[in-house]
């Protein structure tokens, strides 16, 4: 038998198609995906045993109790800690992925720190009659800011300035039946997260805000007032309070005059009142005080608050002055504490206190996107979970709280502790200071002290010094008696998270948004992989405004102010007042927004 | 010789999400990342191509001001009880309803990447994995050793946690339980919720939390009307949210914001 061509095509074909009539393709596309399931470019989580420790967020002042799920030592996840009397259970966003921090792609971890040292020696040898040393505090209120001061009181003209402290006064929400809120994002991570959610439900929310926000969208009552009219309307009730006219208010925020009447009066007649706000200026702050006042917060829903004890031998300490009380060009040794996630003043307003000829500026952080990228040294620190340090007073603690972040995980080698190298530039020689505080506490017996692992409460004099340390140490919170509420000396109530509106020029106003920049990579699934979030280089405006700039919804453009330029995403939001550019904040945008918070979008 | 056969009840695990207290802070997101290893966003991510098992979409009336009104929605898989879409499509029996608790399951490992079960889903619920799955150096020590992460190319969603069922089950099991019998475990989303918005449990169950809130009247189903019966119930008093969730793509004004 004769083999033909057409013989081999038919057998070749009829292969072909019979084989597709078994399972083996079918089988081997299936087994190619199980075997390319185990590749090596998929991680592998660890294994090992798995453990609870207990710590508290160290990410802002509300230090909210954290249960740590770790394996094998190493923190998987974050979760509250329930029946917390503070922060009742309850994290942020943030604070629950706070455990990847320390692997964030912007850490910093090598930094020239015995050069630091050495040029901070010699510019204090040489130190001027006129010229000062400086430490600049964004996260004031910690054992290590005690630090900071005795280390200022010990070098020749030494200066400690302190951002964002909330002082000695307290907002007692649970007491307060109407809350007005100027742009403060009371129930985004203004306080406690969980304590403002516990007292939520006891008050009537009022929001007066250029944009709708979060905080404007969970209210009673959203007030939509102008871009930068917070001020003109706190004058407006503050007005209508004494019985006077309210046109101009009216005019300014866009809101008309009948309602600023009945808002007056509602908060005069649902009391206690309390009103939020007055972060923007000096003048914004006063006037938010003389509201209060006005409406009877003071002692009331605005209370004094003790400090929690600190030894004897701290006394001796510089005094907190803010910035603007330093004069121009006097600065020669500037170091900036940024280890902790804090406050931060644009570089537009610190850059000008600096001596012009060769000023030293030294930031201690843990990642380049803060002061390190005006710094002429950037020493690395470690960040939260690694190191252990006390959270400062949070906005709405009525009682004073002493609890420790507690190291979960090892610092990288190579990292300095802001503290002891402060104090040791300026021959300061301190001990575990953290220690020293927490015996300072125990000593005066008052209070008691909360431990998370059982859950309970037990009176700071019944413990032993030892084991009052081993508590904080092993996740606690030592909480001080609950006095009679009394009027505070100041009152600083806009302290905490506040949103920027103001402004004059003939630009759009600009309102900064919260984020907690930088924050853990997996974040990005509220702000880039969702709409729930504005990311921290992202801008929104009004379709209106988008149009008239030539912009679309996802495109490159470039936010303008007067003190620069930064390049942005544009996101088209309806929900934006026309008229308003909102962005988020984050060192690189407000060092932009420094010199005035006016700001356009441009193509780019 | 079996003297006694404890008939088993199958588990019908479900949850109630009240719209109302929802602050839309995001937590559950990052909650259900955490526990569930999915990886953070590659650069190229955007809100269509990224991978977020739970969304929560922020959604308004239409109104404007002063009659605007804004509420958040969070949205996973629905654990569609009837019909359910993805499993029909699926050619590799890579889906499936697990009878003995519910939840419709996803076996990455079987997972051709045809994404006929994303076009299915009306609940936009079901992600692909775009690239492949990256976690910045170290960060990889913080991964769940109960979640295996998942390769590119494959489809994934919520699952209620499975790995906290299968860890609740073996206690379970230690504790003398019979295999089959429904044990109680809480998803990473409900744990992490700040606001008490999210609650689970076996809707079998008449005492349980979702059992109860789900015969409220102000209680209902994303897009009820295509009867695939799911087991997650949302609650809200407000009338246009009710509304809006019958709707195929709610919207925000001025854009449209649910995507698949």
């Amino acid at each position: 038998m004769k083999t033909t061509r057409r013989d081999i095509l038919l057998f070749a074909g009829g292969s072909a198609v019979g084989v597709l009539m078994t399972p083996a393709p079918w089988r081997l596309i299936t087994d190619s995906a199980l075997w390319s399931e185990n590749w090596p470019g998929i991680p592998r989580p660890a294994r090992g045993a798995i453990t609870a420790k207990y710590t508290n967020c160290a990410l802002c002042a509300a230090g909210c109790a954290v249960r740590a799920r770790c394996v094998a030592e190493q923190p998987v996840s974050l979760v509250g800690v329930a029946g917390h009397p503070l922060s009742h259970g309850a994290m942020c966003a943030y604070g629950l992925a706070g455990h990847h921090l320390p692997y964030h792609p912007a850490r910093v971890t090598r930094g020239p720190v015995e050069e630091a040292a050495t040029a901070v020696a010699g510019a204090m040898a040489r130190l001027g009659a006129n010229e000062r040393v400086a430490v600049l505090d964004l996260r004031p209120g910690r054992t290590a800011s005690w630090t900071y001061r005795r280390a200022m009181a010990a070098v020749k003209n030494g200066v400690y300035v302190e951002v964002g402290d909330v002082g000695n006064s307290a907002i007692d929400l649970t007491k307060a039946r109407t809350v007005l809120s100027l742009s403060v994002p009371l129930l985004e991570g203004w306080g406690t997260p969980g304590n403002v959610i516990a007292a939520r439900a006891g008050f009537h929310l009022i929001q007066a805000e250029a944009v709708e926000s979060r905080t404007a969208a969970m209210a009673d009552q959203w007030l939509r007032i102008k871009a930068g009219s917070e001020e003109a309307l706190g004058q407006g009730i503050l007005l209508a309070l004494g019985g006077q006219s309210t046109a101009a208010a009216a005019e300014a925020t866009g809101i008309p005059e009948q309602q600023i009447l009945a808002l007056a009066s509602e908060l005069k007649q649902n009391g206690p009142a309390l009103v939020v706000g007055g972060a923007g200026s000096q003048s914004a702050a006063q006037l938010a005080a003389q509201l209060n006042d006005a409406l009877g917060a003071l002692g009331r829903t605005i209370v004094a608050r003790r400090d929690a004890p600190v030894p004897d031998g701290w006394k001796k300490a510089a005094p907190a002055v803010d910035l603007a009380s330093v004069e121009d060009g006097s600065i020669r040794v500037l170091l900036i504490d940024e280890s902790a996630p804090g406050a931060y003043l644009p570089w537009s307003d610190v850059e000008p206190k600096l001596v012009r000829d060769n000023p030293v500026v030294v930031a201690l952080g843990w990642t380049r996107e803060g002061y390190g990228r005006h710094a002429q040294y950037l020493l690395p620190t470690g960040v939260y979970p690694e190191v252990a340090e006390d959270i400062p007073r949070a906005v709405d603690s009525v009682e004073a709280v002493f609890r420790m972040a507690v190291p979960l995980v090892q610092a990288p080698q190579g990292v300095v502790k802001p503290e002891e190298w402060i104090a040791k530039a300026a021959g300061l020689e301190v001990g575990d200071t953290l220690r020293e505080r927490a015996d300072a506490i125990h000593k005066a017996g008052r209070g008691t002290l909360f431990t998370y692992a059982d859950g309970k409460s037990v009176a700071t004099k019944d413990v032993k010094t030892d084991d009052f340390w081993k508590a904080l140490q092993a996740g606690a919170c030592w909480m001080d008696e609950v006095e009679p509420a009394k009027r505070p000396a100041a009152v600083k109530v806009a302290a905490g998270a506040t949103r920027q509106a103001a402004g004059s020029a003939n630009d759009l106003p600009l309102v900064a948004m919260l984020t907690e920049a930088p924050s853990s990579p997996l974040l990005s699934k509220i702000y880039q992989e969702s709409n729930l979030k504005l990311g921290p280089k992202q801008v929104a405006i009004h379709p209106d405004e988008a149009r008239a700039a030539g912009v679309e919804d996802g495109a490159r453009a470039v936010l303008e102010t007067l003190a620069g330029r930064i390049d942005v995403e544009v996101r088209v939001d309806a929900s934006v007042s026309r008229g308003a550019v909102l962005v988020a904040r984050r060192a690189a945008v407000l060092d932009v927004c420094g010199a005035g918070v006016r700001a356009k979008v441009v193509r780019a | 010789m079996i003297s006694e056969i404890k008939p088993i009840h199958a588990a019908k695990y479900g949850m109630t999400i009240d719209v109302d207290r929802c602050n839309g802070c995001g937590a559950c997101m990052v909650a259900c990342a955490v526990e569930n290893n999915v990886p953070p966003a590659h650069e190229g991510a955007t809100d269509r191509k990224g991978l977020t098992w739970l969304r929560v979409y922020k959604v308004d009336n239409g109104e404007e001001y002063p009659n605007h009104r804004t509420a958040f929605v969070p949205v996973m898989c629905q654990h569609c009880n009837h019909d359910t879409p993805c499993v029909h499509v699926c050619p590799q029996q890579a889906v499936d309803l697990d009878p003995a608790t519910g939840v419709v399951g996803e076996m990455p490992q079987r997972c051709l990447g045809c994404r006929y079960c994303v076009a299915a889903c009306p609940y936009h619920a079901r992600y692909f994995n775009w690239w492949d799955p990256a976690w910045p150096k170290g960060m990889e020590k913080t991964l769940n050793p109960d979640v295996t992460p998942r390769m590119r190319g494959v489809v994934e969603k919520c699952n209620f946690c499975h790995g906290r069922w299968h860890a609740a089950k073996q206690l379970a099991a230690a504790a003398g339980k019979l295999a089959g019998e429904p044990v109680e475990y809480t998803p990473a989303c409900v744990e992490a919720c700040p606001t008490g918005a999210i609650r689970f449990g076996d809707l079998n169950n008449a005492a349980s939390e979702p059992a109860r809130a789900a015969k409220e009247a102000e209680s209902f189903r994303l897009l009820e009307k295509l009867g695939t019966e799911t087991k997650v119930y949302y609650r809200s008093k407000r009338e246009w949210v009710r509304e809006i969730a019958q709707a195929p793509r709610p919207r925000q004004s001025g854009k449209e914001i649910a995507r698949g």
